[in-house]
């Protein structure tokens, strides 16, 4: 079955045209890269898709109902969360309540305002769980802008994660780390999101091909080819489309 | 823990007796205190924990103000303390209705649109005479004594009493939104002034939960207008709906401690001192608030609550200095 799928999917910018015809499919419980040179139109269908806009044509699926154009809200509560590409934190707020939020959303806890909300054990219990899954307790009092970079983005990919969705979006969650961080980051996202439908968008082909079961080629709004990793390497248009792309022909 | 308690069972202390001790103008004063106080508060809820500058606060207090005179102008024998929450559910209703327009913008647009509501409210006031009284206002009607059926009835036109109604109603305000600051709610609202876009992703309503935050930000500066129409006995367009009124509060959150909950209630306080220490050079009043309002703004960033950790990191920076000297020779 299908989690998400978007049919003749088209979105423009008053009137420049960036995504054409896209149909994406990402099964359940499958981890699926979408890859592409710069300004293929990734981070766009993920906002297209996440509801940040609304598509000019088209239709989103997430499992089996249209969400097309719905609120961000509004599909976090149905299980698709997401992560961005530029850090987006409570910067001002600890580690704890940063991923708090997450938990708070996930059990329902929204519109409260009778309890102290210290005061709800089950919340700080899922939370210092979720703190020690990803290695970030002994931060746990520490303001999220005050991390490292590396840790500063765990705590990015790991909030899209503490509401528990069905399928969690990541955009670029290596963007800008080193070889250390990647490393590290690629283990986490692989352990917490086990079993779980994921997917992402990625720059760094190591980490592509380690992550994900299946890739989606965008190339100027189009999808160019789609499928697991060793047939997208052998693929002749995706070849071409890259040529030049120093990173992506040192893999091949 | 133990300390805050003993800290807040003298204050409160202090406060029972302060009106036996001191004349009534001192008393007056704590009451214009106790107004202001609860008015920087409200108004603070939006700027410090929600990250909206508003221009036009008073809109609510003036409603609020507006509403106890009319309702104990037109409705007779009505008990004092529904009279003054009805007028503060009545500026929490112009909150609530405002909601649909004031969600949808933020920054700069939002400051200029509570600024035009504000001023809209006021010429509104201005002009319509039979039930506002204009520039004149209302006034003169009879204030019924706060009552509990045989137990008491306090004629709260004393300044005894009218000490004791509007501390009691504003610490208890106070204390309410204190709390909500502390409820799951109440992250929310701190999240949606850190990061709007992340709080929308992770599934909380950013939309419904500004438009309860307008409506109790609304009730409170209400309820301060309310206990301002009770103690004046006088609500005009100038006292309560006159931009000024909405400034007054906006330099003590300033002056105490912008991004605390309760650096407002301190600016309230160092403002009205310094307002009564320049009374009799009225000329000067408002040079003087200038030139403070620039020197916290350059010296003192954090408002007169963070004086005692500036002087602290000043010190230690001084005895850090010294000793390295001293290593150093």
């Amino acid at each position: 079955m299908n989690i998400l799928e978007t049919k003749a999917l088209c979105h423009d910018f008053k009137g420049l045209q960036v995504l054409f015809d896209v149909g994406l499919t990402v099964r359940q419980g499958e981890h699926h890269a979408i890859i592409g040179p710069n300004g293929a139109g990734k981070t766009t269908l993920f906002n297209v898709i996440t509801g940040t806009y609304r598509p000019s044509g088209g239709q989103v699926l997430f499992k089996g109902q249209d969400i097309t154009g719905l609120q961000p809200y509004k599909l976090a509560r149905r299980g698709l969360g997401r992560s961005f590409q530029i850090t987006s934190t409570f910067e001002k707020q600890t580690v704890f309540q940063n991923i708090r939020m997450g938990v708070m959303s996930r059990m329902g806890v929204r519109f409260d305002c009778w309890r102290r909300v210290a005061g709800l054990d089950s919340v700080a219990r899922e939370t210092e769980e979720i703190l020690a899954s990803i290695g970030l307790t002994a931060e746990r009092e520490v303001l999220a802008c005050q991390l490292s970079y590396g840790k500063h983005r765990a705590l990015e990919v790991s909030m899209a994660l503490a509401t528990n969705p069905d399928l969690v979006m990541l955009d670029e969650p290596t963007a800008g780390m080193s070889k250390e961080e990647t490393h590290a980051t690629v283990e986490l996202i692989k352990r917490l999101t086990q079993g779980k439908s994921m997917v992402m968008v990625e720059h760094d082909m190591d980490v592509v091909f380690t992550l994900a079961d299946r890739i989606t080629v965008l190339y100027y709004g189009s999808i160019l080819a789609s499928g697991p990793p060793g047939e997208i390497r052998e693929n002749q248009a995706v070849r071409d489309a890259y040529l030049g792309d120093m990173e992506f022909s040192n893999v091949f | 823990m133990k300390r805050h308690l003993l800290w807040l069972m003298a204050a409160l202390a202090v406060l029972i007796v302060f009106p036996f001790i001191f004349g009534p103008l001192q008393t007056n004063l704590m009451v214009r205190f106790a107004i202001e106080a609860l008015f920087a508060v409200s108004l603070n809820l939006l700027l410090s924990f929600t990250g909206l500058l508003s221009f036009g606060h008073a809109l609510y207090f003036g409603v609020g103000a507006y509403g106890a005179a009319l309702i104990l102008t037109h409705l007779e024998g009505i008990p004092l303390v529904l009279a003054v929450l009805l007028s503060g559910l009545a500026a929490a209703l112009v909150g609530l209705l405002l909601s649909p327009l004031l969600v949808r913008v933020r920054a700069t647009a939002f400051t200029m649109l509570t600024l035009a509501f504000g001023q809209l409210l006021y010429v509104l006031c201005s002009k319509f005479r039979e039930v506002t009284g204009g520039e004149d206002g209302i006034m003169g009607w009879t204030t019924p004594p706060l009552r509990l059926p045989g137990v008491f009835s306090l004629d709260v036109t004393q300044p005894l009493y009218i000490y004791f109604f509007a501390l009691g109603l504003s610490g208890l305000g106070i204390l309410a939104m204190w709390y909500f600051t502390k409820t799951p709610m109440g992250s929310v609202m701190i999240s949606i002034r850190d990061n709007q876009k992340r709080v929308d992703y992770l599934g909380y309503q950013v939309v419904l939960t500004k438009a309860v935050i307008f409506c109790l930000s609304g009730f409170f500066a209400g309820l301060a207008g309310a206990i301002y129409a009770v103690f004046n006995n006088l609500v005009s367009v100038g006292g309560v709906l006159h931009i000024m009124v909405s400034f007054q509060p906006l330099m003590a959150i300033l002056v105490g401690g912008i991004g605390t909950f309760f650096g407002p209630i301190l600016g309230s306080g160092l403002l009205l001192m310094l307002e009564e220490a320049t009374q009799a050079y009225p000329e000067l009043a408002q040079m003087i608030s200038g030139l403070i309002f620039i020197a916290v703004v350059l010296f003192l960033p954090g408002g007169a609550i963070s004086f005692g950790a500036r002087l602290r990191g000043w010190w230690q920076k001084r005895a850090y200095l010294r000793k390295a000297r001293e290593i150093a020779a």
